[in-house]
């Protein structure tokens, strides 16, 4: 009798589980554990809640651990794995799996929902491999208590100008964030130094994420790209060499030697930079724009929520900018029902969608009309749009099948330079004859 | 049916599933090894003769990661083991009445490499960390832990930490396994402490502290999980050890053929090197 109750309720859960298969026919691998793995939750019921999208074509999520997301995506892809439908894309690794996805046709409106610089986040070689459903870029967040003290207090100027003078060679005054220059933020951070400045009221005035990896370049680009910096030119040579490379990494090695940065920046990565910020001890850092919900949350960040003020990155004497990079969702060209997959896609890229999917929690970048309607909820979203549009820019080779490699190989050469392991000129010598390799 | 043929036919399904789950992968690793082969055309690779081997032995990386491996394996295994040795003979006359405290020693054992790395990037962050929050208290001033000046001592430190309990352990069982009428006699002819440790006890334990040895070494060698999760492969490539840049080869850089022949190079090495311990073994034991 037990035997018999153990196979039936085999043969009902075995059921249940066929019946559920059935009801999600497109499957879809999300980026996990985070605020868009809620967001896209949240998008793929709705979807599924419409009685236009039928039985077959039902959206069935699936996510696997971030450690090593790519990598796993890419071994998975390129064996041609049906065991997705679609798939997560980064801007950065589109060339890498380009071979193994299909093109996508969005919806119409698609480009006065995100603008054409967004939606060129997912493109390839001209062509559009998916819909951009998160934004990132990188945001300065100070603290404003202190700098709005050091602007009144011209008692402090003179040992302001003589800190940076010391340092930068050039006498600097203390200025508003939003007009600073790299010059300023690296005077702001000496300042606030307290092996450089014993009255500091924190330890370090900024701090760097100096970690060997991939996604610190990222964050560190915006810096030599305000001087000019890019990694190819129009002919395909290296420029790597460059005055632009030597000024970022000079003013990034002065910061190192005089202590301004933890002292071991060089195991930090986004959430050694939040943890060394959010306890109150820098004064300035440069971070990605998806800080800004913990670090601006009283709750998450009690020590500095109240005076974390964000705006976009210094300027350099080519302008203002920040690296800017999306992550999407595509079709795999091996999936069992890629019509499906595209459908979901192509609704992604509605007002509806990306309405839906930024107030779960997600961060598309939206136009002004778009984000317009979400704009009380979402303020954040707000200069998302703005800032990727104004400042945004994408390395020349930066979506190529070998620019996560390209970002590898910097990290470590400039990785190298910074904590003294070799020479300037060595790091970028190396540098660039990686990447002339990588990128030929 | 011979007693050989028997034996043979009891063997087979073993010699089957290692046949499956290791020969299969080693000839495909092989073959990889062999060709010129990424992600792009992982099933149609080209045979390029011993090219990347050729690119291995020429990359300053590869022998930069072999030092790394080389120096990491050898001073932690003999930390390990000295420690290990320390513990096992000083602490047996208490853990004989006091078995629990085994189970308290090989605690460390426990934890997955890599949730150890995890749990001393949290212990040794300057803003959240304990050590640092009293070192600062205490004295104004921290270290920085995993500088490029002091990142090897502290990831040498925190393997020596976690695996010198398996050292004890090993030790700790031969040490009791040593006959009591050794002992008993050698007392009884009035031998001291330290020339019975010197003379009896340890030339005892000799083959159990070699084979700790080897394993540790072995284990050190091939690091991955810990140094990997606290500091990647280190500032300008620092803490690279050889899994790590075959890891880094293989998936990052997507030269899965370069990958493989270093795979293919840490193989024979460390054949080479179970070979001659086993030799040594052997003849120690004759």
């Amino acid at each position: 009798m037990t035997v018999k109750r153990y196979l039936l309720g085999a043969v009902a859960a075995a059921a249940l589980c066929t019946a559920t298969a059935s009801n999600a026919e497109v499957t879809v691998l999300g980026w996990p554990g985070g605020p868009e793995e809620v967001a896209l939750t949240a998008a793929a019921e709705l979807y599924n809640s419409n009685p236009a999208v039928s039985e077959e074509n039902k959206v069935k999520l699936i996510f696997f651990s971030r450690e090593g997301f790519f990598d796993k995506l890419q071994a998975d892809l390129a064996a041609g794995t049906d065991a997705f439908d679609a798939n997560l894309l980064a801007t950065y690794s589109i060339g890498r799996y380009a071979p193994y996805m299909k093109t996508v046709t969005l919806s119409d409106n698609a480009a006065d929902v995100f603008g054409e610089s967004v939606l060129s986040t997912m493109q390839f070689e001209g062509k559009q491999y998916g819909v951009p459903t998160d934004l990132s870029l990188h945001f300065l967040y100070y603290r404003s208590d202190l700098n709005e003290a050091l602007l009144v207090d011209e008692s402090q100027h003179a040992k302001y100008g003589d800190i940076s003078e010391k340092y930068l060679g050039a006498r600097l005054s203390p200025k508003d964030p939003d007009s600073w220059t790299w010059q300023d933020f690296a005077a702001n951070a000496l300042y606030f130094t307290k092996s450089i400045n014993p009255d500091s009221p924190t330890r370090y005035g900024t701090v760097l994420q100096l970690k060997n990896l991939l996604f610190n370049m990222m964050v560190f680009h915006s810096l030599p790209r305000s001087y000019g910096a890019d990694w190819m030119d129009a002919d395909g040579n290296i420029t790597v060499d460059s005055d632009a490379y030597r000024e970022a990494l000079g003013l990034f090695k002065i910061l190192v030697d005089a202590g301004a940065t933890p002292n071991d920046s060089f195991s930090y990565e986004y959430a050694e930079a939040n943890a060394a910020f959010g306890a109150g001890q820098v004064a300035a850092m440069v971070q990605w724009n998806a800080a800004a919900a913990d670090l601006k949350d009283p709750d998450k960040t009690p020590v500095t929520a109240e005076v974390t003020s964000t705006i976009a990155p210094p300027t350099g004497p080519e302008g203002r900018f920040t690296h800017v990079h999306g992550l999407g969702i595509g079709v795999n060209a091996s999936g069992k029902n890629p019509e499906g997959a595209e459908a979901f896609v192509r609704w992604l890229s509605t007002a509806e969608a990306a309405q839906t999917y930024a107030l779960n929690g997600g961060a598309p970048g939206l136009t002004s009309d778009a984000v317009a309607e979400i704009a009380e909820q979402r303020p954040d979203l707000v200069p998302l749009g703005e800032y990727a549009s104004s400042y945004g820019f994408v390395m020349n080779g930066g979506t190529s099948a070998k620019a996560l490699s390209v970002y590898e190989l910097q990290a470590k050469e400039f990785t190298g330079f910074l904590s003294g392991g070799k020479s300037l000129d060595e790091a970028l010598s190396a540098t660039s004859d990686g990447m002339a390799e990588l990128l030929k | 049916m011979t007693t050989r043929q028997e034996n043979r036919i009891l063997a087979a399904p073993v010699v089957l599933f290692l046949l499956a789950m290791l020969g299969f992968p080693t000839i495909i690793d092989i073959i990889y090894s062999l060709s010129e082969v990424s992600f792009e055309n992982l099933r149609s690779p080209s045979f390029n003769g011993g090219q990347n081997f050729v690119t291995v032995f020429n990359d300053a990386e590869f022998w930069s990661a072999s030092w790394f491996s080389l120096k990491f394996g050898v001073t932690t295994a003999f930390a390990e083991c000295a420690l290990g040795l320390i513990l096992a003979v000083y602490l047996a006359p208490i853990i004989r009445n006091n078995n629990w405290m085994i189970a308290v020693l090989i605690m460390p054992m426990i934890i997955a490499p890599v949730m150890m790395g995890l749990m001393y990037r949290l212990v040794l962050h300057e803003f959240v960390g304990s050590l640092p929050h009293y070192l600062y208290t205490w004295f104004n001033w921290s270290p920085a832990f995993l500088s490029r000046e002091n990142v090897f001592l502290t990831v040498f430190t925190i393997e020596t930490l976690q695996w010198t309990p398996f050292a004890f352990l090993l030790f700790y069982m031969a040490y009791q396994a040593i006959p009591s009428d050794m002992r008993e006699a050698a007392a009884v002819d009035g031998t001291r402490p330290w020339r019975m440790f010197w003379y009896i006890e340890l030339p005892q334990m000799a083959p159990t502290i070699a084979v700790g040895f080897f394993i540790r070494f072995i284990d050190g060698f091939r690091v991955f999980d810990n140094i990997f999760v606290l500091t990647g492969s280190g500032a300008g490539g620092s803490t690279t050890s050889l899994s790590i840049y075959i890891y880094l080869s293989f998936f990052r850089s997507g030269d899965i053929g370069k990958a493989l022949a270093a795979s293919v190079v840490l193989f024979c090495v460390a054949f080479v090197i179970l070979f001659f311990a086993g030799r040594f073994l052997r003849r120690k034991r004759a």
